[in-house]
């Protein structure tokens, strides 16, 4: 794949890319971030690649996510303990949600689940491809999407 | 159900403008094809190194052998040590060329992994 092919692919899904990291992290700019070193990582291997472009580059982000929370492991401090409400509230919400109580919702369930609600309910994809992009099975996607409506229900108030 | 899916399509995040984000990531492919430049030529100068090695070891090999077979043949009253030596690598050819073979392979390798580790 040539640099101005790939660039053009780029512009193309990096909204969308870049949403789908900010959901799952929560933070634009640790989004952006992510979203970078996946496309460097897709570009170093662009010459290999073959199919479908927008679920790789998912795939490869998705994949920078799961190391970013191995080498960045999650606060041992709860949400609902005081140190966090303290953060939460003096901290500025991130202006990518229109929603705080939905970002906030979104990081108190489990990796998994937030990574199939978004996909799912954000990006419009279909099990088929989400399945693809996590790598597992479709039955697995369809489980992580109920019980995470359900875990999403306990924090959210509709 | 209904509700918590159609809050959730609704409320979908929205991302500042791509402008300084594609900026940013133009920047880093440059970074990454600088680098990708760099190790292609080093790869590219390991294997000519490695062909050259190679291709030195079979002509030191082949220049060894001519000379051992072409050496007249030591009468009693010359023999000194130095003929007695050729006179055994000459028993021990295969054991030469093999040696020297084995020897060019690994200065070929040796030359391109230090490259690499430069790397």
């Amino acid at each position: 794949m040539t640099r101005e092919r790939f660039i053009s692919e780029v512009r193309a899904c990096q909204g969308r890319l870049r949403r789908f990291l900010a959901s799952l992290c929560g933070d634009a700019a640790l989004a952006d971030d992510l979203a970078q070193e996946a496309l460097v990582r897709a570009y170093v291997s662009s010459d290999r690649f073959i199919g479908n472009f927008k679920a790789w580059v998912f795939r490869i982000a998705y994949n920078c996510f799961i190391d970013n929370l191995r080498r960045v492991p999650a606060p041992s401090v709860s949400l609902e303990s005081p140190e966090a409400l303290h953060v939460a509230d003096g901290a500025a919400s991130d202006s990518s949600f229109r929603h705080e109580e939905l970002r906030r919702a979104l990081t108190k369930i489990p990796e998994k689940e937030r990574t199939v609600i978004v996909l799912h309910y954000f990006e419009d994809l279909p099990v088929k491809d989400i399945a693809s992009i996590m790598q597992i099975p479709a039955g697995t996607v369809k489980y992580h999407l109920s019980v995470g409506r359900d875990h999403l229900k306990q924090h959210i108030r509709l | 159900m209904k509700d918590i899916e159609q809050y959730l399509r609704e409320n979908a995040p929205e991302m500042p403008d791509e402008g300084q984000f594609m900026i940013e990531t133009n920047a880093r492919l440059n970074a990454v094809e600088g680098i990708k430049k760099t190790v292609d030529g080093e790869r590219r100068n390991g294997r000519i190194a490695l062909i050259v090695a190679l291709a030195a070891g079979l002509v030191l090999g082949c220049v060894i052998t001519l000379l051992v077979l072409f050496m007249p043949a030591p009468s009693a009253a010359d023999s000194s040590a130095f003929t007695k030596a050729l006179e055994a690598l000459q028993d021990k050819q295969g054991f030469l060329y093999g040696a020297i073979a084995v020897f060019a392979v690994a200065l070929g390798i040796v030359s391109l992994r230090k490259k690499e580790s430069v790397l």
